[in-house]
């Protein structure tokens, strides 16, 4: 067990140390200082080392194992563009610095906005959002803007029962009311359904193409012809664009506002949780309505225009996750039209190559092709009481992490597995062969090795309920 | 460059499994006429080729020594902070679902949290937020969500980009937004909070320092917002705690704040970590991931994300916030710079950086055309001077000596113009301050 800071907390040094080269007073009042303790632990810096250091290695990551967690596209981060990303040139300016001083950083910008458009054949690009949520929560914005300033009353957006959590949360946020879309046993959407749902007050329909049940909307054409007649916009949550660049693009589907994951499909690190980015791209007709400041290009100078009076404002400070937006900008320039095209196709290839290999022996609710990922209902072939999570955690015993489990909520013990494109077809055949080992042996013949699950890992089985039930958040002695 | 792994053997026995002989067949579900044309998206670069076209980028900014912060500042960041997310294991993992494989993520953000709310002196910490503006938002929301209340009173000295980022997030909402008034010395007054406060109002939001680097009477407008059982956010600098009043001990109720100067580098004012405690009573209206500790089967200790029932992808509409991921790489980076302080080197750290802008203070203001704007104020590690000379000659002079220029306030209007924001942290040297003195004086 790793002790806590607090746990090795001595009397001794501090790690860091600061030397003041200038005399001055420091007269302040008695009534604005701090008073409590600080109640930081004090550690020597070689010790810290090591404390973070055997920190990390309780980590399954990327960088130590297949990592199958459906719908976060966890493909591999390439390091050159960590190195980039690193340099002073990026690293060390200024958000307020005089624009003739960071034409680098606005031209990558305007290039990277650029490639978003093109890639998702929209028009326009905002990359302020700081993640996913944000770029949906700025969409919604958009729509909301829009509608009240062509004077329409539209309260209410349309999601799917199949759609991220995100999606229903970020609409409520943006101040509108949910109408769920029940989806059809193999997770698709009827158009039929969307059209007795399209009333006067729906500002926009929330789809993500393709479902989490990683299947392409087969009526889509249909669904945004109805929204589109009804006045209704079309919002697409980019979560799952890492089936289909080159191949398919959003706009031309239909769609008027989009937002792109760039730690997913554009392969930036996902950092544990954070930093990502969630570009929030949009049609013509909405532009106005992006978040400021817009990088311009004048006179082959690039410049920062505040002055959009229809801008909904700003989601977040500065421009955005900007180390994000180096990586994912170097990620582009590796890959090139032909290398994002052979990514998806790749992707879509390994998630149809796992799924040949399981379909015949667990259930798939959305039938045997896939595009970039499956998802599995092991339910009819799990006895003695094991469940979906036992064989995640199972999982963890034998090196992997786990695929996203319990969604989309409308399969039943649901396995969602992402093998993305840069996975070899060794470490697919392995998995598979792992997964299959753990559900239809292991779980029958010796379940309490897979309800005992896991032992192998830094801790056993950790009981969340307790952890909920007598909320401990804090060290406290 | 695509980074693939297959080879064209493995592909071809793929293919071979699926019975097609072209992988784009997977596509044929797609009709014909939504397929996309050929992208026009130049690339196919070699590593060595994007080294020299990022190169070439790159050089196209320049970094310069800062006097300016406004937001986001120029600190050092010791080695170990880049040593401990420059690891892998952190950097190329994902949100912790699965506990017992991220128990480094998970004990790391448990310690960021034990730490954050030390340092504000409140109850409860979350595993951090986006930023510093989206934090405050964040903050705004909670206040209003919790007190059923639909006014918000913000002070003018919050940052602007933050009091934008929360007009956004009300944008759709039912909630409005009234501005206290600044007095002469740059702060607000507690009479001004009195006056402005009714019944319907959720929260007071006062930023210390404030933008105008003015630190506030926070004991007076915490106990003022009180008075009509308004909740008071605290919108703070985390170093400044290391010798300022903390939150904790004048009552706040919310405290949110930008995180980057917790070890994280400015790059251009992305990529940092917002920060938000609360009292317990709010606990579980907070936004936003949050790890507790609990016990495994054999009774060891270990850690796992916690009230996850407030969360999106559990209650989805009903969810306390849309967030999802927190910005956890960033946390880390404060999580191991306030580690590595510890008590006597942050309130040391905090010391120097008063003791150094104080130095530059008091010696700009000596110069002939310069003066004081806020004789009487409080600061931590900025201030505003008023100028008789041509600000954008000054900032000609200090940019073309390879300085950042403090920030020109004239846009403020008012009692702004000739204004200059500066910031003075530990990371300038008296030769550099010295030297900024000198270019001053000549302008």
């Amino acid at each position: 067990m790793e002790k806590l800071l607090n746990e090795i907390s001595s009397e001794c040094k501090a790690a860091f140390n600061v030397n003041c080269d200038v005399e001055s007073d420091l007269n302040i009042p008695q009534n604005y200082k701090r008073n409590a303790d600080l109640g930081l632990p004090c550690v020597a810096e070689n010790d810290l080392l090591r404390h973070f250091t055997n920190l990390s290695r309780k980590n399954y990551a990327l960088s130590t194992t297949f990592y199958p967690l459906g719908s976060c596209t966890m493909k591999y981060n390439p390091l050159i563009n960590e190195k980039i990303a690193g340099f002073d040139g990026f690293n060390c300016i200024h958000p307020s610095q005089p624009a003739e001083t960071i034409q680098g950083a606005l031209e990558l910008i305007h290039n990277l906005e650029k490639d978003l458009c093109e890639v998702s054949g929209m028009d326009y690009f905002s990359l302020q959002p700081a993640a996913g949520a944000q770029g949906e929560f700025a969409g919604l914005l958009i729509i909301a803007k829009y509608f009240k300033s062509i004077k329409q009353k539209r309260t209410k957006i349309i999601v799917p029962d199949s759609a991220h959590g995100t999606n229903p949360a970020s609409a409520a946020y943006a101040g509108f009311e949910i109408m769920p879309l029940k989806s059809e046993s193999d997770g698709s959407l009827s158009a039929q359904k969307v059209k007795e749902l399209l009333t006067p007050e729906v500002a926009a329909i929330m789809l993500t193409v393709p479902n989490t049940l990683g299947v392409f909307e087969k009526e889509i054409s249909e669904i945004a012809k109805a929204s589109h007649e009804n006045g209704t916009l079309l919002y697409y949550d980019g979560a799952n664009l890492n089936a289909l660049m080159g191949m398919v693009r959003p706009g031309d589907l239909g769609f008027d506002v989009i937002h792109i994951n760039l730690h997913k499909t554009f392969s930036t690190p996902h950092g544990g949780g954070g930093p990502g980015a969630g570009p929030v791209g949009v049609k013509a007709f909405l532009e106005h309505f992006l978040p400021v400041p817009r990088v311009e290009n004048k006179n082959s100078k690039f410049v920062l225009n505040y002055k959009k009076s229809k801008s909904i404002g700003k989601v977040r400070a500065f421009f955005g996750n900007f180390p994000v937006l180096v990586k994912a900008y170097a990620y582009i320039k590796a890959l090139g039209a032909k290398g994002l095209k052979n990514a998806s196709v790749q992707a879509v290839l390994n998630a149809n190559y796992m799924l040949a290999k399981f379909k015949d022996k667990i259930n798939v609710p959305a039938g045997s092709r896939c595009m970039h990922e499956f998802v599995l209902s092991p339910k009819s072939v799990l006895q003695n009481g094991v469940r979906t999570v036992d064989i995640a955690k199972r999982l963890l015993d034998y090196g992997y992490y786990a695929p996203t489990v319990y969604f989309p909520l409308i399969v039943e013990e649901a396995i969602m597995i992402e093998p993305t494109e840069t996975e070899s077809k060794e470490t697919l055949d392995k998995f598979v062969e792992t997964l299959n080992k753990i559900i239809l042996d292991e779980a029958v013949n010796e379940p309490h090795k897979v309800k005992d699950a896991p032992v192998n890992t830094p801790v056993k089985r950790l009981n969340e309920v307790e952890a909920a039930r007598k909320p401990i958040l804090k060290w406290s002695g | 460059m695509d980074y693939t792994s297959q080879n064209q053997k493995d592909k071809q026995e793929m293919l071979k499994v699926l019975g097609i002989s072209n992988a784009e067949e997977l596509f044929d579900v797609v009709p014909e006429n939504l397929k996309a044309k050929e992208l026009n998206i130049s690339g196919g670069q070699s590593e060595q080729e994007l080294l020299n076209t990022f190169k070439n980028l790159a050089s196209k900014n320049k970094p310069l020594i800062s006097f300016r912060g406004a937001g986001i500042y120029d600190h050092y960041i010791p080695s170990l902070v880049g040593e401990i997310t420059g690891r892998s294991e952190f950097w190329t993992a994902y949100t912790p679902y699965q506990a017992e494989a991220s128990q480094g993520t998970l004990q790391a953000i448990f310690e960021y949290q034990s730490m954050i709310s030390a340092l504000t002196a409140m109850d409860t910490s979350n595993a951090s937020l986006y930023d510093g503006a989206s934090a405050a938002a964040e903050a705004a929301m909670l206040a209003l969500r919790a007190t059923g209340k639909n006014k918000i009173l913000v002070s003018p000295a919050l940052h602007p980009e933050y009091l934008q980022t929360i007009k956004t997030y009300l944008e759709n909402s039912k909630a409005k937004i009234a501005m206290l008034n600044l007095s002469v010395n740059g702060n607000i007054e507690k009479g001004m909070v009195l006056a402005a406060l009714d019944d319907d109002t959720a929260a007071v939001i006062i930023q210390s320092p404030n933008y105008l680097g003015v630190i506030e009477d926070m004991d007076a407008l915490s106990a003022a917002s009180k008075e009509s059982n308004s909740l008071f956010v605290a919108v703070v600098n985390p170093i400044s705690l290391g010798f300022f009043k903390a939150p904790g001990e004048y009552g706040a109720d919310i405290v949110a704040g930008e995180g980057q100067i917790l070890g994280c580098p400015m790059s251009f004012g992305g990529a940092t970590f917002g920060f938000m405690a609360v009292k317990k009573a709010l606990e579980w209206k907070m936004p936003g991931r949050i790890v507790g500790q609990t016990v495994d089967k054999d009774g060891k200790r270990g850690f796992v994300l916690t009230l996850q029932s407030r969360e999106q992808h559990i209650r989805r509409e009903r969810a306390t916030s849309n967030i999802c991921t927190n910005a956890a790489l960033n946390a880390l980076a404060g999580c191991v710079y306030l580690s590595g302080w510890g008590n006597d080197g942050l309130k040391k750290l905090a010391q120097t950086n008063i003791s150094k802008a104080r130095y530059a203070f008091n010696k700009i203001k000596a110069i002939e055309g310069f003066k004081s704007k806020f004789e009487h104020s409080v600061f931590f590690n900025e201030f505003v001077i008023e100028t008789k000379k041509d600000i954008k000659k000054i900032n000609k002079a200090l940019v073309k000596n390879g300085f950042l220029p403090p920030l020109d306030l004239s846009y403020f209007g008012g009692q702004f113009k000739n204004c200059l924001l500066f910031c003075v942290t530990e990371q300038r040297t008296k030769a550099e301050i010295d030297k900024l003195i000198e270019i001053l004086a000549k302008v």
